[in-house]
């Protein structure tokens, strides 16, 4: 505690800027994650068993479960956080937007202009479900004996999560760190601990510092596959496959295949960048949150290290046929932990929970259904 | 660390005054009649109240217990032994039994055995059996909307009217109402609706309230009466086994038992089980086929047509589309060669048969 920050683990240490250096006075709060993979394993293959044979009714005790694990374990200042919902709660979100998702599917293949309708009707209220979710999941979380709030609201959440997808797919990813801005400046700055406000205000200059490296290396990789593919193709061809015997020799399956194989290295070179992006907005918008106008978030994560685990996490899942997960999501909530910290300016003693009512579980679990993940 | 004196009666911990983060060092005590009380380092209370007003969190992994008191105040200790060991006189029964089953131990492993049984069973079984139900209790307005919304679609986007001859037609239509007649539905049960294919070209389908579509282009192809015959009654079977109903429920079936685990496998292994279960998909479209090849030989046998008529359709496709791999794992329909083996074998049984 109290030692100046020194946790460029990595080749990119792009982070002297964005971790503002703090005030003497302050004291350095790390966070830290004691999950461990055996332990985890066991609630995890419980969990999926009994879901199974409860026909999917105690996926809602398995999410809150898991979620009081993660949040459990993770620790800052000699205290932890909680995770509150109750199961019946989630329960009855579940079957909520089960409902709504079956609902909308009958009448989308029944009618394809009720489903159009429906579809635009759904657009629209994604951002409510959006701001109910966010608001459910902060309600449910605490620290210390209190709880955290969130107060957006419908506006900022079309911006962050419409207007925002739209513009970074419509420019092909070069405004994706005005989108960032705002899902940041949204989630973060609108979140209250207690009784005080948490501001979060990523700056749009220090958001394109982290995307550079990413644009760089997509151009750089999207090159070498280019110059790979043709390469090995002219060499095929040299060494005389007729390409349209082939195809119709191998019928289906080899041209799917030819397809899948073409298209992964660009996939994989789409998520790398993404990963390596993420991070690194990461970065920027926790060194800029402020806790109450005095606590100091920073977040170091090293772009690199941080893809090699989400990837290595996925393959060593696959591969195990999913046995390894337990493991990976550890390994990650770990790293996350380590990376991540608190400069306080005095006592985190004098915090107060307001909330004492919460509602609007349908969002968060329409979220959660659609597999919208936020992580606070 | 607990004194000997009072082992088993007092956990050290933290205490929260109500929506409050300061922590004060407290222990807890179960008193003789059932109260909570947490107190202070020199004995003061801090909150008490009868066991069955508070509020014990449930034991997961090693995570901190929170005692919530009646007054919301809140006792926090990571001594989870302990507390299980103090309450175990007055807890519920059963209130620690998930987290019994979560402990690491070899059982674990049987868990997982269990799991990937059970996973194979629900897929192979399960799925199945439920399919047959949501078939079931479907209202018969369910496939008449399907379908017509289907054919106004396709009618808007990829068909032209026919340009075959009245005649032609009329021979086709004649034919196709023997053979509806003695099918499942009666002959009013089937719709034989003619069209161009534009960009599908050859191709004959049906949907699931019995329109059955024929495209031009199959007609010139098969240049064959006896042959369109055998392709409708092939369509005729898709309608009365309800292959496209049973296909779109268990694609749906499937993906909402994948949604359900989606939180514990995470969402990029969730996609490939949803991709994966898209290509296992394919698997039963070509049961179907093969079942309405079959339904196919034995209604043309039945009303005294060629029962071959499908194994030389089969025949035209593979000379005329170049369809002659033995590969099937990822086609919709089986590999040709060995379903036009397969449809010529059962036919001519069935001619066999017939003569002894």
């Amino acid at each position: 505690m109290g030692t100046p920050l020194q946790l460029d683990e990595d080749m990119d240490t792009q982070d002297a800027a964005a971790g503002a250096p703090p005030r003497q006075s302050m004291r350095r709060e790390q966070f830290t994650f004691s999950g461990t993979g055996r332990e985890y394993f066991g609630i995890w293959i419980v969990n999926i068993l009994l879901t199974i044979v409860t026909l999917g009714i105690y996926s809602a005790w398995a999410k809150v479960r898991r979620n009081r694990y993660f949040y459990g374990n993770t620790r800052l200042a000699g205290g932890s956080f909680d995770y509150h919902a109750r199961p019946m709660q989630i329960l009855i979100g579940r079957i909520v937007v089960v409902a709504i998702l079956i609902v909308y599917n009958v009448a989308a293949t029944l009618d394809q202009r009720i489903g159009g309708v429906l579809g635009v009707v759904f657009l629209l209220a994604l951002p409510w479900f959006v701001m109910r979710g966010l608001r459910f999941s902060a309600r449910m979380t605490s620290f210390r004996n209190v709880r955290f709030d969130f107060t957006g609201g419908y506006g900022g959440a079309f911006l962050a999560y419409i207007l925002g997808g739209l513009l970074t797919w419509g420019s092909l990813g070069i405004l994706a760190p005005i989108a960032s801005q705002w899902m940041w400046r949204y989630t973060l700055d609108n979140l209250r601990y207690g009784d005080r406000p948490i501001d979060c205000d990523p700056r749009l200059e220090k958001l394109y510092g982290q995307f550079v490296m990413p644009a760089i290396t997509f151009v750089v990789g999207l090159v070498v596959v280019i110059v790979l593919g043709v390469t090995i193709f002219s060499f095929a061809s040299g060494l005389g496959f007729d390409f349209e015997e082939f195809s119709s020799d191998f019928a289906v399956a080899g041209i799917l295949a030819a397809i899948y194989a073409a298209f992964l290295p660009f996939f994989l070179l789409f998520v790398l960048v993404s990963l390596l992006y993420s991070a690194g907005a990461r970065n920027v918008a926790l060194s800029e949150t402020v806790i109450d106008g005095q606590h100091l978030l920073a977040s170091h994560i090293g772009r690199w290290r941080y893809a090699w685990i989400a990837i290595s996490n996925f393959f060593a899942t696959i591969l195990t046929l999913g046995l390894a997960r337990p493991w990976a999501a550890v390994r990650m909530s770990r790293y996350l932990a380590s990376v991540t910290m608190l400069y306080s300016a005095g006592s985190l003693d004098d915090f107060f929970s307001t909330v004492k009512q919460s509602e609007g579980v349908v969002g968060a679990e329409y979220m959660d259904i659609e597999g919208l993940d936020f992580g606070f | 660390m607990v004194s000997e004196a009072t082992a088993g009666r007092l956990i050290r911990g933290v205490w929260y005054a109500p929506q409050t983060s300061r922590a004060v060092e407290a222990s807890l005590v179960l008193e003789t009649g059932g109260r909570l009380t947490a107190q202070d380092e020199a004995g003061a209370a801090l909150a008490s109240c009868e066991f069955s007003a508070a509020e014990v969190s449930d034991r997961v992994g090693s995570i901190a217990r929170r005692i919530t008191f009646a007054d919301d105040s809140v006792f926090e200790t990571g001594d989870n032994d302990g507390i299980d060991r103090l309450l175990a006189p007055v807890a519920k029964p059963g209130s620690g039994f998930v987290h019994s089953l979560e402990r690491f131990h070899p059982r674990l492993a049987l868990f997982v055995v269990v799991v990937a049984l059970l996973a194979v069973a629900i897929y192979r079984f399960a799925v199945p059996v439920l399919v047959e139900v949501a078939v079931l209790v479907t209202p018969p307005v369910v496939p008449v909307l399907l379908s017509s919304s289907t054919m106004a679609t396709l009618d808007g986007t990829v068909f032209e009217p026919s340009k075959l001859d009245a005649e032609t037609q009329k021979n086709i239509a004649d034919d196709f109402r023997d053979l509806a007649s003695v099918s499942a539905r009666g002959s009013d049960g089937y719709t034989l609706n003619f069209r161009e294919g534009g960009h599908i070209g050859p191709n004959a389908f049906a949907l699931p309230d019995g329109t059955i579509v024929l495209t031009d282009e199959l007609v010139k192809m098969a240049n064959d009466h006896q042959t369109v015959l055998g392709v409708l009654a092939h369509e005729i079977g898709h309608v009365d086994h309800e292959h496209s109903l049973r296909q779109i429920y268990r694609a749906a079936g499937v993906t909402g038992l994948i949604l359900l685990i989606g939180g514990d496998v995470g969402a990029g292994v969730e996609d490939i089980l949803i991709q994966g279960s898209a290509l296992l998909q394919l698997r039963h479209s070509r049961s179907a086929e093969a079942e309405a090849d079959r339904f196919s030989i034995e209604l043309m046998h039945r009303t005294g047509n060629d029962p071959l008529a499908i194994s030389r359709f089969l025949e035209l496709i593979r000379d005329k589309l170049g369809d002659t791999s033995d590969s099937d794992f990822l086609s919709t329909h089986p590999a040709t060669p060995s379903r036009i083996e397969e449809t010529r074998r059962y036919a001519e049984e069935l001619m066999a048969a017939a003569t002894d």
